[in-house]
């Protein structure tokens, strides 16, 4: 049996909205704006619960795994959605709802980092982003909808830790010299070691798998001092996921980067060389802790050539980033032209060179 | 973009150019170690030389100097060209004056010209004054007439030659360096287009999480340096061809 939420306007009776303008909920109907704690999180009123009896053909076994079926409160219609949806749009009536159930008990997220910029500045950025590229596809720009991009708050696993570890370097220091025939290098080899701690605070990991890793890493970092304890309201007028990759399986990619992290940060402690190459590394993390964030992102899929390309902006900040098809015939065609024309004022210059 | 296709072409034009003013670079070619000549006199005079060199490519030296170091006059002549000139085609005169000696060294082409009846005649025209300045300016405008009679001998020399001879050496230089410069040309222009084109990815996994450090929280408890060993290479220095 599946819960939905509706925020609804008490004036009017309209889906309610967050509005990142006034961080406020705000009817689009009536303009009414509403503070988000004056909007019961648990309202028995506008929850219900339905079943209901299937009837005609039976789903074969496996068949609903990984799927769910809400009934909108507005109007009634069915939505089908990923099991890991949160939040999305009712595709009959346009009403935003909230899947109550999959941020309840143990799936509640701890923080919530809400929407600062709008789909217009979204929308904009895109636009910056694609215009500062070059050799992009003509026909990738003429079919990009920049009305599919949606704001999504992602699931993200926070880890905060003291991480305790050591480091082995291979250091060489160069010293150079001449005399009246020869020319001198001699190489010093070093071999340097360090061990430390180091605190870390809120490292994200993607706790979904419908975004890519390396986009959300992408868009790194958010600003976590305007998180706000979660509040389901904030998810009125966004797509939202709860995770489905657990907080165990996400540790190993947090452990990786503070490895890599305490590699590089004792590094910039090894002075007065002129090379230093890792050559080892040991960790181990004491005071783990992890939490359970939504991170606010917008979102465009699109599809060029049967390929996919994703692209991302991060809802707080406004960095925005995606892969870019290149055009590799004008890609080809400049090179020869600049390398022409490069190759010309070499001959030229050379030319110069040789008559004077 | 543009902007970085500007930038790098200036980067390629200067590189450039600075090879053409390493080459046009001008040497000292008065060498006064006996101070025997004022800096105004010295002026005038390198001016003079100067002229010379830009018009027949010929560097013509002097030197006056109160000693050789245990070298001979003609070996410490050589010495004082080849550490203030890079062109292969001149002649330096030495004047010992406490000894009252001369040292002579001639490279290059200038050899053809300037052979010893002309050193002889530059040398008489350096003594036949009484001044340090008169004699060198006389020694330089010896030298600009021999270099300009021998060119017209040169010239008309070079009318009797066939026109093969001279397109040959004009051909020369083309047909090597227009495919090379063109070689050289596309690669740089495949790889500036293709770094321009790269900057379309901008989807990376973070490399570390040094972004979420606790500030001040990185404590170094442990830290050791060890020497293991240490190479020394050792490579010969290209010498200079002596044209003697």
């Amino acid at each position: 049996m599946s819960t939905i939420l509706e925020q609804k306007c008490p004036c009017c009776g309209g889906a309610v909205e967050f509005n990142t303008g006034v961080q406020k909920l705000k009817c689009p109907f009536c303009d009414t704006e509403f503070d988000i704690t004056a909007m019961p999180e648990d309202t028995a009123n506008q929850v219900e619960q339905i079943s209901w009896n299937s009837q005609g053909s039976q789903w074969g076994a496996g068949e609903t795994d990984g799927m769910s079926v809400y009934d909108c409160n507005s109007c009634g219609g069915e939505i089908v959605a990923d099991s890991t949806t949160g939040a999305t749009t009712c595709p009959y009536c346009g009403n935003q709802v909230v899947m109550k159930g999959q941020f309840s008990g143990a799936l509640r997220p701890d923080l919530v980092i809400p929407f600062k910029l709008d789909k217009k500045a979204a929308k904009e950025a895109l636009k910056k982003h694609i215009s500062t590229k070059k050799f992009v596809p003509k026909s990738f720009l003429a079919d990009n909808r920049l009305e599919e991009i949606k704001g999504v708050y992602v699931p993200h696993w926070l880890f905060t830790c003291d991480a305790i570890g050591n480091a082995n370097y291979k250091a060489t220091k160069v010293k150079k010299w001449s005399d009246e025939n020869y020319d001198y290098t001699e190489t010093s080899y070093f071999d340097i070691y360090r061990s430390g701690n180091i605190g870390f605070d809120n490292i994200p990991v993607d706790g979904s798998t419908k975004v890519p890793d390396d986009l959300m890493e992408s868009v790194e970092p958010f600003d976590l001092s305007q998180a706000v304890d979660f509040n389901i309201a904030y998810l009125a007028g966004y797509l939202a996921d709860k995770y489905d990759v657990t907080a165990e399986e996400s540790m190993p990619r947090a452990n990786e980067r503070i490895r890599q992290s305490i590699i590089d940060s004792f590094k910039e402690t090894v002075k007065g060389y002129d090379e230093v190459e890792n050559q080892s590394a040991n960790m181990n993390v004491a005071n783990g802790l992890y939490k359970y964030a939504l991170y606010p992102v917008w979102l465009l899929n699109t599809k060029w050539n049967g390929e996919n390309f994703t692209f991302a902006m991060n809802g707080q900040t406004g960095k925005f980033v995606g892969n870019i098809p290149t055009d590799k015939k004008a890609v080809t065609k400049a090179s020869l032209l600049l390398g022409a024309g490069i190759g010309a004022l070499i001959y030229g210059l050379l030319w110069l060179i040789e008559l004077f | 973009m543009t902007k970085k296709f500007v930038a790098i072409l200036i980067a390629v034009i200067i590189s450039l150019s600075l090879m053409i003013s390493a080459s046009a670079y001008t040497y000292a070619y008065i060498a006064d170690s006996a101070d025997k000549l004022t800096y105004g006199e010295e002026e005038e005079l390198e001016v003079l030389a100067e002229g010379i060199e830009s018009t027949y490519g010929v560097c013509i030296m002097v030197g006056i100097v109160d000693e050789t170091n245990g070298t001979s006059d003609n070996e410490y002549a050589q010495k004082i060209y080849t550490d203030n000139t890079d062109n292969e085609n001149g002649l330096i005169l030495v004047h010992n004056d406490s000894e009252s000696t001369y040292g002579v060294f001639t490279s290059g082409n200038a050899k053809e010209i300037l052979d010893d009846e002309a050193v002889n005649e530059m040398r008489d025209a350096y003594n036949s004054n009484e001044s340090y300045y008169g004699g060198i300016s006389d020694y330089y405008k010896t030298a600009e007439s021999l270099l300009a009679s021998g060119e017209t001998a040169s010239d008309n020399a070079e009318t009797i030659t066939t026109d093969d001879d001279t397109s040959d050496e004009k051909d020369g230089v083309g047909i090597i360096w227009i495919p090379v410069s063109l070689g050289i040309g596309l690669l740089i222009g495949f790889l500036i287009i293709n770094s321009i084109a790269s900057k379309n990815k901008s989807v990376y996994m973070q490399k570390n999480a040094t972004v979420y450090t606790r500030p001040g929280s990185m404590i170094i408890t442990g830290s050791a340096d060890h020497f293991l060993y240490s190479n020394v290479e050792r490579r010969e220095k290209p010498k200079q061809e002596n044209k003697n």
